[in-house]
């Protein structure tokens, strides 16, 4: 069964071939590529064979677990997932504590060097790992076990990609993220706090198509999906361009829907894919019901100031700093005036008059 | 080290160092300059003074028929590329903000289309001052490294600043981080530079018109 | 007690961002392609940011056709022929009626009412061997 490809799956379960097409479409479409690469699509949903996948969560509030299984579509979805063999998902899966973990190994070691790695949560390294153990194993141990046999880690949330709010200042536990611990494998990163449902179906369906990892930007995140900000497909940008600004979050700018840029959006600075895609099915996002984005899929946006504080404000207040500089800078102007002024005076002290005896002389 | 981490420096530890160092640097100078002093007059003045210095400050902002024959473009464009730093600088929203943040001080912004406008022409002129300097024998002779610094500095944040805007050639992350750098870069070199002149300027326009007054030319 | 409608929400019309103009000349090009060449092409709809006045516009340009059909598949997928011949709006839903994926075909007949070749033999084959039955069922009988 294993070595059924995802259309003969399809056949078994009496899907037709129209059946299939409809499928490639939509999957074409989930995938953000142009409709001409159904053709592809089709082509290679016939001749993938069933990846294996294991999924590790470690430091996390499960809230991407939760996400995912909200995702739309549930036909196709399911169809994905069904074509998938999800090994290991301590979530989702039905055994627990010894047994699971039995199955964790002995689906490695069926499928070595060739499964797909899904993890969740950052990993913490302080104090030997103590933060986050799974069956009395470190999840930094159960991290670099697993990944050794993986064909591509995919790092879904913005605390496998980046770390996220575990490894917010003052980050106690030391968490990182995976692609700080694993350098000698392909990492798919897909941030998010949460991912965008979609965006993670997307992503893993893609792999599942095509066996390949997708185009990536310089922060390993799907170009397609993260390839652009916030900000430019936000529907709110023609009252940015006009200065139209919502002051307070109920004012009558902010009902008549004007930028939130004032409010703290960081939507300019933000790759996601939330203005397009929007969540819970297209219902609606975060900015279109009149909150401005925090930048949950960029790295450290726990700590890029307040979220309700505008993008071009400092970080931390300088009102200190500034302070100790112009009392420092008054002190040393001071200092520097009294050497000035006694420089003139020893000058005038060292002033030789010329007499009449000397020119004499 | 990421765009994301670069713009959350320039934010924090950045803007704090860079505003530190423009602060102490620029009451160092006017300290040092205050303190200097001048000798009393102990002649009488030939006229009253009183209002002479402020006029000064004020009068030497128009240029004279003859300079204004003279060096016409360099008249137009030091208008412009002051006017438009100005503007740009004082109500774009997200600077208002800034400042309000800063100082709690806050004012009216002005549509992003027009500041938009008005970078390019300040842009254009800053440009036109620069060709100018390199190719005009005396102020050539007259420019030092200084002078090309504090224009660099000047036209630095305003490029990274229009570019961001526009999200030309890199990503506007980076951009937004670049600028904020430049800008503060701007801010370090302010108090070393002919760039305190912004400052300066007053005192010195106000002595001068003072001390022509006393001689009898008041204006 | 206050009810939901008593909360000021001001519904504000940014109209159309021009995206539907966009679309309808680029349906306009593929639609010469196939009058020139027989070159079949479609337009993914999902991934178009179309404010909701775009999108009337756009079927409001383009009107209704004679042909409505619905395929049965994994969910329903509806199409319909647009006023335009040879236009055609194909949505697929899901078996809870969500939009799956919502594309305009520009083709002589969309490709998902086309009869699949490999199906088309099976389906010969049965009707084959149910002939072969009632034969059999009649000789016996
Ligand atoms: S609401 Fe945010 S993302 Fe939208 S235009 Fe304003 S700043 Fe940009
Ligand atoms: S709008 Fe911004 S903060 Fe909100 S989910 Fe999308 S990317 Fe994250």
């Amino acid at each position: 069964m294993a070595d059924e490809t995802l259309l003969e799956i399809l056949k078994r379960r009496g899907i037709s071939r129209r059946g299939f097409l409809k499928f490639c479409a939509a999957t074409t479409s989930l995938l953000a590529l142009p409709p001409s690469m159904a053709v592809a699509v089709a082509d290679s949903l016939g001749r993938l064979k069933r990846p294996a996948v294991i999924w590790l969560s470690f430091q996390e509030c499960t809230g991407c677990t939760e996400s995912l299984t909200r995702a739309h579509s549930p036909s196709i979805e399911s169809l994905i997932f069904d074509a998938i063999s999800l090994d290991y998902h301590h979530t989702l899966q039905a055994a627990s504590g010894h047994a699971a973990e039995e199955a964790r190994e002995h689906s490695m070691k069926a499928d070595w060097g060739k499964y797909l790695l899904i993890v969740d949560g950052s990993i913490p390294l302080k104090d030997g790992g103590a933060y986050s153990t799974i069956a009395g194993i470190s999840n930094l141990q159960m991290l670099q076990e697993a990944a050794a046999g993986a064909a591509a880690i995919v790092a879904i949330g913005t605390c496998a990609a980046f770390g996220g709010l575990p490894h917010a200042q003052p980050n106690p536990t030391g968490a990182v993220a995976v692609s700080d611990i694993i350098k000698d494998k392909p990492i798919i990163n897909v941030p998010g706090c949460p991912p965008v449902p979609a965006v993670m179906v997307g992503v893993l369906a893609h792999y599942l198509t095509f066996g390949s990892l997708p185009d990536l930007d310089d922060l390993g995140r799907p170009r397609a999906f993260y390839g652009e900000s916030i900000h430019d497909r936000c529907y709110r940008r023609p009252f940015y361009d006009q200065g139209k600004f919502a002051k307070t979050f109920d004012d009558a700018g902010a009902r008549d829907g004007w930028c939130l840029f004032e409010l703290g959006c960081k939507g300019p600075t933000t790759h996601n894919a939330c203005a397009t895609t929007k969540w819970n099915g297209g219902t609606s996002w975060p900015v279109q019901s009149g909150h401005g984005c925090i930048g949950c899929s960029e790295p450290d946006f726990w700590d890029a100031g307040g979220f309700y504080k505008a993008l071009s404000t400092p970080v931390d207040s300088v009102t200190g700093a500034a302070a100790a500089a112009v009392a420092v800078g008054a002190a040393a102007g001071v200092a520097i005036g009294i050497a000035n002024r006694q420089r003139k005076a020893q000058a005038r002290a060292e002033h030789q008059t010329v007499t009449i005896e000397d020119l004499e002389k | 080290m990421s765009a994301m981490e670069l713009l959350l420096w320039a934010r924090g530890p950045g803007l704090g160092i860079a505003v530190a160092i423009f602060l102490f640097g620029m009451t160092l100078r006017l300290f040092e300059i205050y303190s200097l002093g001048r000798k009393t007059d102990l002649a009488a003045p030939r006229s009253p003074t009183p209002g002479s210095g402020w006029r000064t400050v004020f009068s030497r902002s128009l240029p004279y028929q003859g300079t204004w024959h003279r060096s016409g473009l360099t008249v137009i464009t030091g208008f412009v590329f002051h006017i438009g730093l100005f503007i740009v600088l004082l109500f774009l929203l997200p600077h208002i903000k800034l400042i309000h943040s800063l100082t709690g001080l806050s004012w009216p912004a002005l549509p992003t289309s027009l500041v938009d406008l008005v970078t390019v022409l300040t842009l254009i002129a800053l440009l036109v001052v620069l060709v100018h300097r390199l190719m005009d024998p005396v102020k050539r002779l007259l420019s030092g490294f200084g002078d090309y610094l504090a224009w660099a500095v000047t036209f630095l944040p305003l490029l990274t600043g229009y570019m961001a805007y526009h999200h030309l050639l890199l990503d506007y992350t980076l951009l937004l981080a670049l600028h904020i750098l430049s800008a503060e870069l701007l801010l370090v070199v302010f108090p070393f530079t002919k760039l305190t002149h912004t400052f300066t300027l007053f005192i010195a326009r106000w002595y001068n018109g003072d001390i022509a007054a006393r001689k009898g030319v008041a204006s | 007690m206050s009810s939901l409608k008593d909360i000021g929400v001001h519904v504000v019309h940014v109209g159309g961002n021009g995206n539907a103009r966009a679309v309808l000349r680029e349906v306009e090009n593929l639609l010469q392609k196939l009058v020139e060449k027989g070159e079949e092409s479609s337009i993914d709809l999902s991934g178009l940011p179309l404010s909701a006045e775009d999108y009337d516009l756009l079927e409001e340009t383009l009107g209704e056709g004679e042909v409505v059909a619905e395929v049965h598949s994994l969910g329903p997928t509806r199409i319909h022929e647009t006023g335009v011949p040879g236009v055609w709006w194909v949505t697929h839903y899901n078996d809870e009626d969500e939009v799956l994926a919502e594309f305009i075909e520009v083709a002589w007949c969309p490709e998902i009412l086309l009869a699949p070749e490999d199906d088309v033999k099976d389906g010969l084959e049965a009707l084959r061997a149910r002939l072969f039955e009632l034969k059999q069922e009649s000789n016996h009988g």
